[in-house]
């Protein structure tokens, strides 16, 4: 082979499997991607059953209900809507009452959602309410947390 | 008192290092007082952090940083580290770790002063723009304005030894690539012939990536046995990130072995040094910002965020101007064949560098279409599965024969026993494949991983005579590295291809048979430790009546934060772990989760095979 064509053969090589990735990309991101929303959102959009989503938010206080043995049912919050969440399976160790959460699951018609994961966030920070007013009385609560 | 001498002996670390950059046109300084200079700046930063330790140390409460994350009654270790396990301390770290390198460099260069002298100012300049960031938006020695007596104690998830050391390691690769930045820059801005800064890249870039893979694998073992989710790597944003750096700068270090054949293209060496340390400031600006939806989620702040993303456009967009002005222009002939090393190189390089861009355009890909469409999307593991690893897949296999390539020809010495091994080892597990469950990701990662660690094993033996030497070492050192991957993919496919997943529910005395093996809830354990409450669950594990093991997954309670953790049970053996995980309880019946991961130890070792290849590259002969 001469060196030319051993040339021609590495950048046609190259530009296959760029082609290739190209490929790869545009078609994974638009099969292999998860919408999420806030339970707001949610609402007003009409969304298909078959999708899977990922919804953001709160667990809302006082909603929290077990079932029986890893049945769960409760509610996820953005201070305006409220979704009802049906979950079996293990609970995250930070999941509690007002933690800021990401499900992962289905919608079904009566608006309910069928989580097949929960996600707690965390966080490096945690503080209690009392000493958070405080703080923020004199002004050294500048984070966003949550 | 101690927060007061850390702030000064910052600023004046800052001010020190802003003193060695005054141009030679105004002030002359003699190279004596400018390694002065540079060394005591170290110097005095490391006094900063030293002393920010001290404060955690002795629960020094009028520090707000230590009343916000550390607790009197944590133990020692974790005062210490809970230094670093915020974002101020670990901002800290980072500078500190930057002029350390610094350091380090000036006292191993053996450069000529004037280069010596434009790298460190760069290194300066990059450790001054790092200093003004903690002072301006994270100061970790602020002072609290409420008086307390105790803490707010470190999130129990932290409290944990992997993670206390895995930022530090994460961040000595990190920061080890500005100084591969530097003397890049350094090489444009000083056009010489010396060929030294090549090595010295190359010495620094090697060092970088095996910290920053101890770092990331640190990170992944930790989310192995902490997050109790049964897996090792989950495709999240903070996780990619940090891949993008590490694949970088392993095109880096491949592209500088050119070095050996005089084929070095410096233009694209410039480039990926620049590329390295621009990613990993990328990636710390993605993650500190919060703009993007983790699931290991750091504080956020927006204007922290914006500051970040200020210093990655300026040292990013310092570093390509000077690219783009200063271009070297030596040009030398590379020799292309179908196929030798250098083209191999070549197609190593471009398979890299496409990789990075995958990962790139699946991490930001949601912040793009949220800005464009304003639907907020997540893109996860499926995505990430289905585009890299195809991508990489020709690498694997080319990476099998690629150091036995020549420089000048395409030929391969004995390729026929290449071939013939080949073969023999497609039909070995073609017919594994067959005897077991068959599953063509399973098939092909087990061909490559295996295919590699037998053809390098191949090449050593063939090429090279054996000998308990250190140069022998160093001699097979490519290969070594190799079948560390070759380790670590086999690993990697059975445990994610082979995973399987248990459900129970189980009381006191229960059994239950798992694989032929006989796992018995045995007894529940409630134990006071220093700082929390533990609850372990018993098992035995008993095979034909023998027990081979006991496994105690477990919670614990930690009431200063009142957060309870779970602790993954986990039974390590050679072939398989055993991984359990326990859920709540009621009516004394507990849900457990029971996964059996294959081979997961051979991704520990694989990565352990990778580093010990980094530190046998690094040292002399």
């Amino acid at each position: 082979m001469s060196l030319r064509f051993q040339r021609l053969i590495l950048i046609l090589l190259t530009l296959i499997i760029l082609g290739a990735a190209i490929l790869l990309i545009m078609f994974n991101t638009k099969q292999n991607i998860v919408f999420f929303y806030t339970p707001s959102e949610l609402l007003e959009n009409n969304i298909d059953s078959n999708i899977k989503l990922r919804i953001g938010g709160y667990v809302k206080k006082l909603s929290f209900v077990e079932k029986s043995l890893n049945k769960y049912e409760f509610k996820i919050t953005d201070n305006s809507n409220d979704l009802l969440i049906f979950y079996e399976g293990m609970l995250p160790d930070l999941f509690r009452e007002e933690q800021g959460i990401v499900i992962e699951g289905f919608i079904d018609r009566n608006k309910n959602i069928v989580a097949s994961k929960v996600y707690a966030k965390h966080d490096e920070n945690y503080m209690p309410a009392s000493i958070k007013k405080e703080l923020e009385k004199n002004n050294q609560w500048k984070k966003d947390y949550k | 008192m101690i927060s007061l001498i850390g702030f000064s002996a910052l600023c004046l670390s800052t001010i020190f290092s802003c003193i060695v950059l005054i141009p030679k046109s105004i002030l002359q300084i003699e190279i004596k007082y400018f390694l002065f200079f540079i060394r005591s700046s170290t110097f005095l930063v490391c006094i900063s952090f030293l002393s920010l330790i001290f404060a955690y140390v002795t629960s020094d409460f009028s520090n707000f940083n230590v009343f916000q994350n550390s607790h009197s009654e944590k133990p020692l270790i974790y005062k210490i580290t809970g230094a670093w396990g915020n974002h101020e301390g670990s901002i800290l770290l980072w500078v500190c770790m930057i002029s350390i390198y610094g350091f380090i460099y000036s006292l191993l260069s053996k450069s000529l002063d004037s280069f010596k002298i434009l790298v460190l100012k760069i290194q300066s300049g990059l450790f001054i723009i790092f200093c003004f960031f903690i002072i301006f938006t994270s100061n970790p020695f602020l002072v609290n304005s409420v008086m307390v007596e105790e803490g707010l104690g470190l999130n129990p998830i932290l409290q944990d030894p992997a993670l206390a050391i895995h930022p530090p390691m994460l961040y000595l690769g990190y920061v080890g690539f500005s100084l591969v930045f530097s003397l890049a820059i350094a090489s444009l801005l000083e056009t010489t012939n010396d060929r030294m800064w090549l090595l010295e890249t190359q010495k620094w870039s090697i060092i970088s990536w095996g910290f920053l893979t101890a770092g990331i694998a640190l990170g992944s073992y930790w989310a192995y046995y902490e997050l109790g989710w049964g897996g090792w790597w989950f495709w999240d944003p903070v996780e990619n990130i940090s891949l993008m750096p590490w694949i970088a700068g392993l095109a880096l270090v491949h592209s500088l072995l050119m070095i050996k054949g005089e084929q070095a293209i410096q233009r694209w060496i410039v480039f990926l040094s620049i590329l390295c340390f621009s990613l990993s400031i990328l990636g710390t600006f993605l993650v500190r910002s919060g703009i993007l939806t983790s699931v290991h989620s750091f504080a956020a702040d927006a204007s922290r965020g914006l500051f970040i993303l200020l210093i990655f456009f300026v040292t990013t967009g310092f570093g390509f101007l000077v690219f783009l002005i200063k271009s070297p222009t030596k040009k030398n002939d590379l020799h292309l064949l179908l196929i030798n090393k250098t083209s191999a190189l070549i197609i190593n390089n471009i398979l890299m560098m496409i990789a990075v861009l995958t990962i790139l355009i699946g991490t930001i890909y949601p912040i793009i279409i949220e800005v464009l469409t304003n639907t907020r999307i997540s893109v996860g593991g499926p995505y990430f599965n289905s585009t890299v690893l195809p991508i990489l897949l020709p690498g694997f296999l080319l990476m099998s024969i690629a150091p036995v390539l020549s420089w000048q020809t395409n030929k391969i010495k004995k390729f026929r026993v290449y071939v013939i091994c080949f073969l023999i080892l497609s039909l070995v597990i073609t017919i594994q494949s067959y005897l077991t469950i068959f599953n063509p990701w399973g098939f092909v990662g087990l061909l490559l991983g295996s295919w590699i660690i037998v053809g390098s094993l191949i090449s050593v033996i063939l090429r090279y005579k054996f000998s308990l030497t250190s140069k022998y070492l160093k001699s097979i050192n490519s290969f070594t590295a190799h079948i560390g991957v070759g380790v670590m993919i086999i690993g990697v496919t059975y445990s994610s291809v082979y995973q399987k997943e248990f459900n129970f529910n189980m009381k006191i005395g229960d059994e239950v048979n798992i694989e032929n093996q006989l796992l018995k809830f045995d007894e529940i354990k409630i134990v006071d430790q220093e700082n929390y409450q533990s609850l372990r669950v018993v098992f035995s594990l008993t095979n034909n009546n023998e027990i081979i093991s006991y496994i105690d997954p477990g919670k614990n309670y930690y009431p200063v934060s009142k957060m309870i953790t779970t602790e993954a049970g986990i039974y390590h053996a050679w072939l398989k772990d055993i991984y359990i995980t326990l859920g709540s309880e009621t009516d004394n019946q507990w849900f457990i989760k029971v996964y059996i991961n294959p081979l997961v130890s051979f991704i520990w070792i694989g990565v352990f095979i990778m580093i010990f290849a980094s530190i046998v590259a690094v040292i002399k002969k």
